[in-house]
């Protein structure tokens, strides 16, 4: 890293004379608040541009949580979309039903829609199942997240059709995305590490896009707070069960003693990814015999619990 | 020096004067999990702090 200049003992942006607010290691540049904000925009309008993750009339699902990262995604979407010529936003949220966690997250997405002006839907796994997900998890709490996901995909993806949307955009960050390349490696999973989501198939499902992956989580926090918008929420109490927070704790120790080690693995999946392009990894397509759903089985994920969870 | 904690809990520390980074790393919190104010001011590791200064250290990564 370069010496320098400071102003009261704060290094000062390499774009202007004010102090810095972050040191992007990758660029190795010092930027200020204001540089911040245009250098994360433009970096996500960049990835959206090229990897045509819009296209011309899309009507965008933006997949709210009221966390850090979809709120940011939307913030930028409602600062870039108008670029894109006759594009739509609209934003989604799931209601899990997790006491002392889901309240405040939605009060902070539905302050969030009105202030942006953006059309918000909240959708629940009440409405979608029959009982909040701390009810379903009686008895099975060190399967949390496995149970919440692949129901809050299910509740996403039928919301944002309902909505009239032709993408659904998510906020995975830069971390999240190294973490999930470790993860899949650790389970073995290959055809989870390359499964494309980005295309979609209208038939079938919505293309999955994530315009925050090249920006880190500390970028994306700086981004929101420079500008007053870092939410300040609750910890879901699921968290400790997951082996994303043990992945995240390693994984952000590795990156402090050797830096690029996020974007490396990031950038693998998309080397594996071509390297086993047309080859037969995954299982084709099919629809569930249950509820007609896409899935690679004869049963989908979505069926297979409601059953082992007498629904 | 007053340190706001990532739980919220203050502390009062003679520090400095000394940069973010070694502060976290007296601290044993990695740079990489949190952001870090002074007196309301977004600093970057580098930033010398200590004195009066009200130092904010805020955990980013929430969720499963």
């Amino acid at each position: 890293m370069k010496p320098s200049a400071t102003s009261g003992g704060v290094p000062v942006c390499s774009c202007c004379s004010e102090p810095a607010v972050i040191y992007q290691p990758a660029s190795q540049r010092h930027l200020c608040g204001r540089h911040l904000v245009c250098d994360v925009e433009l970096r996500v309008a960049s990835t959206i541009k090229n990897e045509s993750q819009i296209r011309e009339g899309d009507r965008v699902a933006v997949a709210l949580s009221g966390g850090k990262d979809s709120t940011a995604l939307l913030v930028i979407f409602s600062r870039i979309l108008p670029s894109f010529p006759g594009s739509e936003l609209v934003a989604i949220t799931v209601d899990e039903g997790i006491a002392g966690y889901r309240a405040d997250t939605l009060r902070a997405a539905e302050t969030l829609t009105k202030q942006l002006g953006v059309n918000h839907h909240i959708v629940s796994f009440r409405d979608m199942i029959g009982d909040d997900l701390d009810t379903l998890l009686t008895g099975r709490e060190k399967e949390a997240c496995t149970i919440c996901g692949i129901l809050r995909k299910k509740a996403l993806a039928d919301a944002a059709r309902n909505a009239g949307a032709t993408v659904i955009a998510t906020g995975h960050n830069l971390d999240d995305e190294a973490q999930s390349v470790l993860m899949n490696t650790l389970r073995g999973d290959l055809p989870r590490l390359i499964r494309d989501t980005g295309t979609g198939s209208p038939s079938l499902f919505l293309p999955r896009i994530k315009p925050l992956a090249a920006i880190t989580e500390k970028e994306i926090a700086a981004y929101l707070f420079v500008q007053g918008l870092f939410p300040v929420l609750p910890e879901c109490p699921y968290t400790k069960y997951a082996l994303r927070a043990e992945v995240r704790t390693m994984l952000t120790r590795l990156e402090q003693l050797h830096p690029g080690t996020m974007h490396h693995l990031a950038d693998s999946k998309k080397r594996i990814e071509e390297y086993c392009e047309g080859m037969a990894v995954m299982e084709p397509l099919r629809r569930c015999q249950e509820c007609g759903d896409p899935c690679s089985g004869d049963i989908c994920q979505v069926c297979r619990l409601r059953h082992s969870l007498g629904k | 020096m007053k340190v706001i904690l990532p739980d919220h809990a203050p502390k009062d520390m003679v520090f400095g004067p000394g940069t973010v980074g070694s502060l976290l790393n007296e601290l044993g919190i990695n740079p990489l999990a949190v952001i870090v104010s002074r007196n309301g001011i977004l600093v970057p590791e580098q930033a010398v702090i200590g004195g009066e200064d009200e130092i904010r250290v805020i955990r980013i990564a929430h969720g499963g």
